[in-house]
């Protein structure tokens, strides 16, 4: 609070205006008339670029200088007060300009890749919200709240992926994101459980304040990891990211890029004081086991969209290592990095697969546009999509004079200095790091080999052009922003304008890190030279963890719901049904009784009572002479009477 | 001498006749008819009766008296009917049932 008159109005304006404007374009989307839709493809870009002017304002003036922190009461029950508020440091900032800026690229480019798309409200107000969620988790000062933004962040995405929801695979793969995540963050709320059990405080200045670390930390912290293998798409919560690229592009970008996976990797940067020795060695080995599966995944899909979802995994991974190994700052760098590349990565592929769905819906050919082993030398046809995706794969690579190269180079640094001297599981991890990125190095040359060198395949007959420039501009941006320039100023050394603090750069890693890269490089050449193409089944399949899912956990709890369900129909349902009956059969007996007995009764006595009535009446018909008889005979039978 | 008994004989074939008519007749002026039958067999009782005890006059002048009275009642009778003959142009007693239920 007392920080707070450090800042000008104009920058608390800058900031607000930075994270309510994707707000503002969400409730805008979502109000104006189908007819109107027009705006809302101006509108939404306009005010993501607005928001993402004042966050780059906001990040200049809070760099390197106090942490702007602003708290409000949020409600209090007795004695107990929780407050909401935002925390502006050095990491919120930095992701606070990621966010907005890989966000605005992509509401661009959506316009030109969605043009023509029936429910383009829906996808801009969904994608504001995205990226409002996004920022409060950013902005966020206490877990709780981080907890809030976090689940909408998962709504979000869960709508976005099924934007195409007539497609059965995409209502699936959203389905199965939501779900996996739910999984996740069931971790993340025991954990706030117990964080709020044992210091009775979400604020996370507080809480970065206790010092006594003791057991309840470690599980705490494994159980806010919880949520962050869901979110990050981690070791066993991995498999909803290959599917979620049934989603649109852009919003492959954006989930890969900025909002959804990052936000992991970011809880873990910011949370990072609670984690106990122990717990970060569980980050480490769940991290560096992620990393090297989907390494070993991305070799062999064939999907293009799969390759890239499981390199993103296999780079969280990475992050999430480096977190682990007690450099966060380290982690969020390669997350700042690898934001600018793969959000290029994926635009270039859905330039590729823009442009090849519009030249196939003209020349009425039909072949899946998404499968590498159709596409091959569209360089030519595609140069400027060819350009910018080599320099962004190169940047995904590590290769010299790229970004990619510098924040690799940390995290390297970080577990060199973390494996110690003498010989532990560390130097395995550290080993396993070194692997994967050669793997790293196989997969996106094998990538581009395949789409775009070589010989064209399936391609040949279309005539194919540049997507429009409205798409090529955030390519571009993004490319620019692969070189090595947004680290740091000198190539080599990691420790420059972004992280000046960070220490320990190596010269010798450097130089065996580059030895390293050229090698990965020779050796996929030589390979995609002589065309080798590994295909294993087992890889293809990401080690069947999808398989093993359906078996071990799919198909008891289909047959727990079939038993259940049986169970339901024939006890439950029986039971209701015979009592049922027996209440009809009951009323039945009644409405009998009823009509016979009690309305019989009044029935009866009404006849009785007329026939008496009708037959005394019957004596008085008017007839004189009758009545003279009658009395005669009455008294004829008197006289016998008495006589007798 | 004639025993008492032909003559109360004679009273109750008068009397059943006379009932008979009251009863089963459709013309107003014969039940009045039947009626002085009636009242005429209770005279024949009063005079056999009377004609036990010679010495007493009671039952022939109470057979008088009644032959009085039979006259008047015949007369009130036949104006009643004549008055309804007027009021519905016919005397038959069944068919004036006005006062029924």
């Amino acid at each position: 609070m007392e920080s707070a008159t450090l800042y000008s109005p104009a920058f608390e304006t800058c900031l607000v205006l930075a994270f309510f404007l994707p707000l503002l374009s969400f409730i805008l989307s979502l109000t104006i008339q189908e007819q109107y839709a027009w705006i809302v493809s101006l509108s939404a870009p306009v005010l993501l670029l607005i928001s993402t002017v004042s966050a780059y304002y906001v990040g200049i003036q809070v760099w390197d200088n106090d942490p702007y922190h602003i708290q409000y009461t949020w409600f209090s029950v007795s004695s107990t007060t929780v407050h909401i508020g935002m925390l502006v440091d050095n990491l919120a900032a930095l992701m606070l300009i990621v966010v907005t800026f890989v966000s605005f690229l992509v509401h661009l480019y959506s316009l030109g890749y969605m043009a023509g798309d029936s429910a383009t409200r829906r996808y801009f107000a969904m994608l504001g919200l995205f990226t409002f969620a996004m920022l409060g988790i950013v902005l966020s000062d206490s877990v709780l709240l981080i907890f809030i933004f976090w689940e909408l962040v998962g709504f979000s995405s869960y709508m976005l992926i099924g934007h195409w929801q007539h497609k059965p695979e995409a209502a699936a793969a959203s389905r199965k994101a939501f779900v996996l995540n739910r999984i996740g963050d069931a971790g993340f709320m025991v954990g706030l459980m117990i964080l709020w059990a044992n210091t009775g405080t979400f604020s996370l200045v507080e809480l970065a304040s206790i010092t006594n670390i003791s057991s309840w930390n470690t599980i705490a912290s494994l159980c806010l990891f919880c949520g962050v293998i869901g979110k990050s798409a981690q070791f066993p919560l991995l498999t909803w990211l290959p599917d979620a690229m049934e989603g649109p592009t852009p919003v492959s970008a954006l989930i890969h890029a900025a909002t959804m996976v990052a936000a992991g990797v970011f809880l873990l940067a910011r949370v990072d004081f609670l984690f106990s020795p122990e717990a970060l060695l569980v980050l480490v080995i769940i991290g560096i086991t992620t990393s090297v599966m989907a390494a070993l995944a991305a070799l062999v899909q064939t999907d293009i969209k799969k390759i890239l979802a499981y390199s993103t995994i296999s780079q969280l991974g990475l992050m999430v290592t480096a977190c682990g190994a007690g450099a966060p700052e380290v982690g969020m760098m390669h997350l700042f990095t690898h934001a600018f590349f793969k959000a290029c990565l994926f635009l270039c592929a859905g330039s590729v697969i823009h442009v090849l769905h519009r030249a196939q819906h003209q020349q009425h050919v039909h072949f899946d546009v998404q499968d590498v082993r159709n596409l091959g030398g569209l360089r030519k046809k595609l140069p400027f999509t060819f350009l910018a995706t080599t320099v962004s794969g190169a940047a995904l690579a590590g290769i010299p004079f790229f970004s990619g190269f510098v924040s690799k180079e940390a995290i390297f640094t970080a577990l060199y200095e973390w494996k110690g001297d003498s010989f532990s599981l560390r130097w395995i991890i550290f080993g396993l790091a070194f692997i994967v990125s050669f793997l790293t190095v196989l997969y996106i040359v094998r990538l581009i080999a395949l789409v775009f060198l070589g010989q064209e395949r399936a391609t040949q007959q279309l005539s194919i052009e540049e997507p429009p420039i409205i798409m090529r501009a955030p390519m571009a941006l993004l490319a620019f922003g692969s070189l090595w320039f947004i680290v740091s100023w000198n190539p080599f050394a990691f420790n420059g304008w972004l992280m000046p603090e960070a220490e320990g750069h190596s010269l010798f890693l450097t130089i065996f890190s580059i030895a390293w890269v050229a090698s990965a490089l020779v050796a996929s050449f030589f390979l995609y030279r002589n065309n080798i193409l590994i295909t294993a089944e087992f890889l293809r399949q990401s080690f069947y963890l999808n398989y093993l899912y359906e078996r071990l956990v799919g198909r008891p709890v289909v047959a727990l719901a079939v038993l259940t369900e049986k169970a339901d129909r024939k006890w439950i349902d029986g039971f209701l049904h015979t009592t049922a009956y027996a209440q009809i059969l009951t009323a039945h007996i009644f409405a009998w009784f009823d009509r016979a007995i009690i309305d019989g009764s009044v029935n009866g006595t009404a006849y009785t009572v007329r026939l008496i009535g009708s037959l005394t009446r019957s004596f008085q018909g008017g007839k004189i002479q009758f009545y003279v008889f009658i009395a005669v005979f009455a008294l004829i039978i008197f006289l016998i009477s008495s006589l007798i | 001498m004639l025993p008492v008994t032909h003559l109360l004989y004679l009273g109750a074939i008068v009397f059943a006749a006379g009932l008979m008519m009251v009863i089963t007749k459709r013309n107003a002026i014969m039940v009045l008819l039947g009626i002085e039958l009636m009242l005429n067999a209770a005279n024949i009782n009063l005079v056999a009766f009377n004609y036990q005890h010679a010495h007493n006059l009671d039952g022939q002048l109470f057979s008088l008296f009644v032959i009085i009275v039979a006259v008047c009642e015949t007369a009130v009778g036949l104006a009643i009917v004549l008055r309804v003959y007027q009021e519905y142009q016919r005397v038959v007693p069944d068919q004036i049932d006005e006062l029924k239920d």
